[in-house]
């Protein structure tokens, strides 16, 4: 077994006899995320590098502690990419922190999110224990899908050591249409875009504009550019960049951001502050002083929930980072919480505070 | 599947029948997804699947008790589930051998006997189910609903008879069926006049009568064995004659003659002569879409006004018969529209006798069926076996008629 | 084959079918034996067990009730619903309670703006889809049981389909599910957004057998029909040959919309039934699908058919309408029981692989086909490397289903072995729960114990299933011997 396992094998019995916490961090760039990290530092960085890639497979297994901008350099070299786009958020970035963090970028309501091309993960329990679920093969039903449930877990199951991801073939063609709209007209659009075959691969709307990413086969997008009308914006690489990595002006300043996942079909929020909408409508960023209390009902009453994405600690402690959940789930978190790191050793309170 | 018949039945022609088939079914489900009774209920036991389980328990000799009997009762014996099974399990041969033994093992309370043996006396008799339509009309009001819905409001649709002298070269038998001369006498009449104008004398042979469908599915196979006895000495002289098919009208009748070959098998006096009438049954739609060179030009010498129809195919045709498509396209010739009907593969209820053993299921897929059958606005609703055409007229204000009557009438 | 399930129960029938019956209607509830048999396997007849009782609920409330009632009473209850799993996931608990969810049959909702359906968990698949197909829109995942089968099966076993390698699988096509806890209480896991709050517990109630959550309400997306489908028919004079051209396919950058293929004896079992026209003198046959606008299908299905050329195939057939490509799948779906033609029991295999390791597999299967003396048809998910080996044998003659198991087992340890699973989409069931040992570690085992125990701490929901006690592991491993159990190297 590979040196650093041991190690880090060893620390989490420590952590666990001593009732320590253990702060997993990778690259350190999704610290912002969730409640304040607390505990003793485990550095995952040292564990890093590519364990294969076979391309014809469509599968990629590497260390967590992998840059996440080294593996997408060694998928672009095969003309491969993560089609669901996670954000870097810094230049840090690890695969590890990637899945445990489970965001997503712009093409995720067209393509899926990080936990569906997530095939298999190893992992220290809080015990101590070196596990591997899940595998390199596309289709895995042996077992319950821990792979899965790692992804967006903020590393409170365990500490992720290895990671098979499903990856895809970069897109042909693409191409970026931008349309004058309010947000009532985009969303009613979006959603009936959606129910038809075009291949949209993103879509952006902010301050009265629509802007559109279609992604496929060249024949597909030309047909879609005729179908959808609009202008074509050159150069949208940077736009959808901007996105991906919250640089673009909507996310500057200190104002408190919130992240609001809804049902598509959902009218605008009616908050105050500017909204930017993206996954053809699913997500809804907020900014400003807003009550939680109240748009966490109008969350629910949308089909989904608000986290509190970027604020400062004191208002991330306050009113918490993630919507709370129901008694019976809250139960059931506590109880794979016991299940996975009885002694709580890892990621203590990242996500709600009894867990 | 695993299969250990038990000795009474182990060594005989029906256990060496049952146990092949059973042997084919893979107990794969596709099959429930299909019969009606199933989504209605949904109890595996109530399914094909189950109700195969159920013969098989009781073939190896397991006890059994009313409530297989309910069970087995409730199948339509639609076939359904045939056409959807991949693996080619004979479900109605096998459901046919489970009710034999069954029938010996639990017997049925005096009720019930009653009205089945008031059923299979009454039902294949023309003498006496005639007259008790026409009676059944003036007494209408005072029936139980079930026995009601079976009388049709009105007198029989009007016949424009059989053609007058009709003497072609090429001729064909046609069974008269022991309900359908008194509930649709046009039936035949139009088939006849029809096979005229192309070149066919039909003619029925006077001493043939039910098929021996009806006895055959109320627990008597026996006197339906006579019955279909009784038919093949009827037919056989004219057979001998050189009768180029035998013509059925009510594709009821068509799915039980076409079966003769086999249900007499075990009959040495009969078996051949059985196979060679069997071989000879022809449903209508066979012998008009074999004849469609010479019927296609005949209809569209006249114009006719734009009719829209939902057609509802009975399982004795698309199931029993696996003819498919063939009465759509013949009725498109005819420049019928026909409306799309969901689920075009269900049970209206019909089913025989069903509708008088099982009213409550049966009430429940008619008005599913006519619910499908109307989706499309229809003007009328044209189907192929008389059960099926007077089961749906009785829950519609529709007309329901013979489909080959439309195709006459556009001549 | 009666499965000897170590996990026993002291219960009580009289006890628990009082309170059962004080929940549902008389003719909901199925006590005798002449009734409960037909409900002793699913559509893997090789393992029965006899129930104690049947309940067939039409609420939730009733299934809120009924679960109460076996919790307190320490009953195990085992979820059913089509059963046409082929694992034995649905067979039932001799000890024990079979739900039925197969009167949940209605479609609560079609949205076409949001593309969703809302369903009840004993809606068939195809009912799903012939339902949205009014609003061109369709449900993904098309298992071939999709006639029959039931959508929370489906959500059970996460089942996959022959167009999964472009669409997903069950889990990817969930938004949300509505289901009971084993002490009768409601729950809802995802979320009509694209995610949920907390933990992602939806992910592993897909595909967890019933032995989570008794599922009463699903969610699903629906997805825009695409303009146009075709399919290829590739025959191959040879079956490895058809093997590495799927390997062939990928590599060149394609992404069919399906990627299947049939050898000969399953293709010479279907046509009699489709009558699809399939080439019954090839060894092989690859079914590959394009599917978009026009322009691009013609574009795709020209690049598929220069590399399926190159990779050897002896003739191409492009389906040249909608109907002869549905006829062309018929027989691809159809094609397990349409084997039971030729036989009159198969087993079927469920390994996945590395696809570059097709041939390699195939060509082991044929040596264990003799080895065993047994036949063997093969159907494959061929893009996904999901094997369907179907072996065939007789039950009524004494020894076969025994040559036949072991003539499984080898192939699935094989498949761990070439870095697959043993399981890619049939679930382990009873059928694979020793062979959960070919696959994981005790330790990995003992953590899948720690999260059915956090759903399920007295282990009522489907017990014996899909997770070995550690008592079956042990024995696996004597019996079989290291050399079979040992998975790759893995740290
Ligand atoms: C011919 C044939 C072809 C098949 N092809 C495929 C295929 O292509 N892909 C594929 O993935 N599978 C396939 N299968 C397997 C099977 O059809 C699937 O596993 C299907 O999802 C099972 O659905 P079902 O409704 O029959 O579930 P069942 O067999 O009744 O149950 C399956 C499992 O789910 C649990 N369960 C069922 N309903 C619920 C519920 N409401 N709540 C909780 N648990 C529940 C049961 O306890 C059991 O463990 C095939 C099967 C056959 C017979
Ligand atoms: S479809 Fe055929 S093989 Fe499958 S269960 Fe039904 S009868 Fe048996
Ligand atoms: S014959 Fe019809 S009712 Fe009877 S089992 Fe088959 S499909 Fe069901």
């Amino acid at each position: 077994m590979d040196a650093q396992l041991k190690e880090w094998i060893a620390r989490v019995h420590d952590a666990a006899e001593a009732g320590k916490a253990l702060c997993i961090r990778g690259g350190g760039s999704k610290d912002f995320y969730g409640a304040v990290p607390v505990g003793e530092l485990l550095d995952t960085t040292g564990y890093r590098g590519i364990v294969s890639y076979e391309p014809t497979e469509l599968v990629v297994t590497v260390r967590a502690g992998t840059p996440l901008a080294e593996l997408e350099a060694a998928l672009k070299e095969k003309g491969q990419c993560l089609p669901f786009e996670p954000p870097h958020f810094g230049a840090g970035a690890t695969v590890g922190g990637m899945v445990a963090a489970g965001l997503s970028g712009p093409r995720r309501a067209a393509v899926g999110a990080v936990r569906d091309y997530v095939l298999g993960v190893k992992l220290i329990d809080g015990k101590g224990g070196l596990l591997a679920f899940g595998g390199q093969v596309m289709k895995n039903v042996a077992g319950y899908d821990v792979p899965r449930l790692m992804a967006g877990s903020l590393g409170t199951l365990g500490l992720l050591t290895e990671i098979s991801l499903k990856v895809l073939p970069l897109p042909m063609a693409g191409m970026t249409l931008r349309f004058a709209m309010t947000e009532t007209e985009a969303l009613k659009k979006l959603n009936e875009w959606g129910g038809k075959p075009l291949p949209i691969a993103a879509s952006a709307w902010c301050d009265g504009a629509l802007t559109v990413r279609l992604a496929g086969a060249f024949a597909a997008v030309r047909a879609a550019r005729e179908a959808l009308g609009g202008e074509e914006v050159a150069d949208a690489g940077a736009f959808w960049q901007s996105l991906r990595e919250q640089t673009h002006p909507f996310f500057a300043g200190d104002s408190p951001l919130w992240r609001v996942a809804v049902a598509s079909v959902s009218p605008p929020l009616a908050q105050p502050g500017s909204t930017f909408v993206e996954w053809g409508g699913a997500q809804r960023w907020l900014r400003g002083e807003l009550d939680a209390g109240q748009l966490r009902a109008i969350a629910a009453q949308c089909g989904g929930h608000a986290t509190l994405f970027r604020a400062d600690a004191e208002s991330k402690a306050r009113v918490g980072v993630f919507q709370p959940l129901s008694p019976v789930l809250a139960r059931l978190h506590r109880n794979l919480k016991q299940a996975f790191d009885p002694a709580g050793v890892f990621n203590r309170g990242r996500m709600y505070p009894d867990y | 599947m695993q299969t250990n018949l038990a000795d009474f039945i182990k060594d005989t022609p029906d256990g060496r029948e049952a146990d092949a088939i059973l042997r084919t079914c893979v107990h794969c489900g596709f099959c429930t997804a299909t019969c009606p009774t199933y989504q209605l209920l949904g109890d595996e036991l109530d399914g094909p699947r189950g109700r195969i389980y159920l013969i098989k328990q009781m073939l190896e000799g397991k006890p059994v008790t009313e409530k297989t009997q309910l069970h087995l009762d409730r199948c339509l014996t639609c076939r359904s589930c045939e056409t959807t099974c991949p693996s080619g399990v004979k479900y109605h041969r096998l459901l046919d051998i489970g009710r034999k033994v069954l029938n010996e093992r639990v017997p049925r309370p005096l009720a019930q006997r009653l009205v089945r043996t008031a059923l299979k006396e009454a039902l294949p008799r023309p003498w006496i189910f005639r007259p008790a339509v026409a009676a059944g009309q003036l007494v209408r009001p005072l029936l139980p609903q079930v026995l009601s819905d079976k009388v049709p409001t009105s007198a029989p649709g009007q016949s424009r008879g059989w053609p007058e002298k009709s003497n072609h070269p090429r001729r064909m038998l046609v069974l008269a069926g022991c309900v359908q001369p008194g509930l649709a006498p046009n039936t035949n009449a139009a088939t006849a006049r029809l096979l005229d104008r192309i070149g066919i004398t039909l003619f029925e042979a006077p001493e043939a009568g039910c098929c021996g469908a009806l006895r055959f599915h109320l627990d008597a196979q026996e006197q339906a064995l006579d019955d279909m006895r009784r038919n093949i000495d009827a037919w056989w002289p004219h057979v001998e004659q050189g009768v180029e098919a035998i013509v059925m009208t009510a594709s009821g009748c068509g799915a039980h003659v076409k079966e003769y070959g086999l249900l007499l098998k075990d009959d040495p006096a009969y078996a051949a002569k059985a196979e060679r009438i069997a071989a000879l049954t022809l449903d209508i739609s066979e012998v008009l879409a074999a004849e469609a060179e010479k019927l296609k030009p005949l209809l569209v010498t006249r114009q006719h006004p734009p009719l829209k129809l939902a057609f509802h195919s009975p399982c004795t045709l698309q199931h029993g018969q696996k003819i498919k498509g063939v009465v759509e396209e013949l009725l498109q010739a005819a420049g019928v529209e026909l409306t799309p009907v969901p689920d075009p593969h269900l049970c209206c209820g019909s089913a025989g006798t069903y509708s008088i053993l099982q009213p409550a299921l049966s009430k429940q897929l008619r008005d599913n069926k006519l619910a499908a059958l109307n989706s499309g606005a229809p003007a009328a609703i044209v189907t192929a076996n008389i059960g099926c055409q007077t089961h749906l007229q009785a829950g519609s204000a529709k007309p329901v008629r013979h489909w080959v009557e439309i195709i006459e009438e556009r001549l | 084959m009666a499965f000897a399930n170590d996990v026993r129960f002291p219960v009580d029938r009289r006890e628990i079918l009082g309170r059962l019956q004080a929940i549902l209607p008389r003719h909901l509830v199925l006590a005798e034996e002449e009734e409960l048999r037909p409900y002793e396997c699913d559509g893997l007849t090789a393992y029965r067990a006899l129930p104690l009782i049947v309940v067939l609920p039409e609420t939730e409330t009733q299934v809120g009730a009924i679960l109460k009632a076996c919790h307190e009473l320490k009953v195990p209850l085992v979820p059913r619903g089509a059963a046409t799993g082929l694992s034995g996931g649905a067979m039932p608990h001799e000890d024990g309670v079979v739900l039925s969810l197969a009167r949940f049959k209605k479609i609560l909702k079609i949205d076409p703006l949001s593309r969703t359906a809302v369903v009840q968990p004993g809606v068939r698949n195809l009912a799903v889809s012939e339902a949205a197909a009014p609003y061109g829109l369709y449900y993904a995942p098309d298992p071939s049981s999709q006639i029959a089968c039931t959508i929370g099966g489906n959500v059970a076993e996460n089942s996959g389909g022959v167009h999964c390698l472009k669409y997903g699988l069950t889990v990817h096509n969930v938004l949300k599910v509505r289901g009971f806890t084993i002490n009768g209480e409601a729950v809802e896991f995802g979320a009509e957004a694209l995610d949920a709050a907390g933990l992602d517990l939806l992910a592993i109630i897909n595909g967890s057998e019933g032995l989570l959550a008794v599922i009463t309400e699903v969610t699903v997306k629906l997805t825009p029909k695409p303009e146009l489908a075709q399919v290829v028919l590739a025959y191959f004079d040879d079956v490895q040959k058809a093997g590495n051209a799927v390997a062939d396919v990928i590599a060149a950058g394609i992404i069919p919309g399906g990627l299947e293929m049939m050898d000969k004896p399953a293709t010479h079992a279907v046509e009699p039934y489709v009558k699809a026209g399939y080439d019954l003198d090839a060894e092989a046959v690859l079914l590959c699908e394009s599917d978009g606008t026009p322009v691009e299908v013609a574009e795709e299905i020209e690049r598929m058919k220069a590399v399926l050329e190159k990779s050897g195939a002896t003739s191409l057939v492009v389906s040249q309408n909608e109907a002869e490509r549905l006829r062309f799948w018929a027989g691809r779906k159809a094609a397990f029981p349409a084997v039971g033609r030729i036989t009159p029991d198969y087993l079927c295999m469920d390994g996945t692989i590395p696809r570059k390791r097709l041939a390699e597999m195939l060509e082991a299967i044929a040596d264990l086909s003799v080895k065993y003396g047994l036949r063997c048809a093969n159907v494959f998910h061929a893009g996904d490397g999901n094997l369907h080996p179907l072996i065939m044998y007789d039950a009524n003659q004494p020894g076969e289903l025994e040559r036949a198991t072991a003539f499984g087992s080898e192939i699935l340890e094989l498949s761990v072995k070439l870095g697959g699973t043993i399981t890619g989409e049939h679930g382990v069931g009873v059928e694979k729960v020793d062979l959960m040992a070919a696959q994981f570690t005790p330790a990995e085992i003992s953590a899948f114990h720690r999260l059915k125990a956090a759903f399920d701490e007295k282990g009522l929901l489907n017990p014996g299933k899909g997770i070995p006690t550690l008592a079956r592991c042990r024995e696996y491993t004597q019996t079989r011997g290291a050399a079979a159990v040992t998975p790759p190297p893995r740290f």
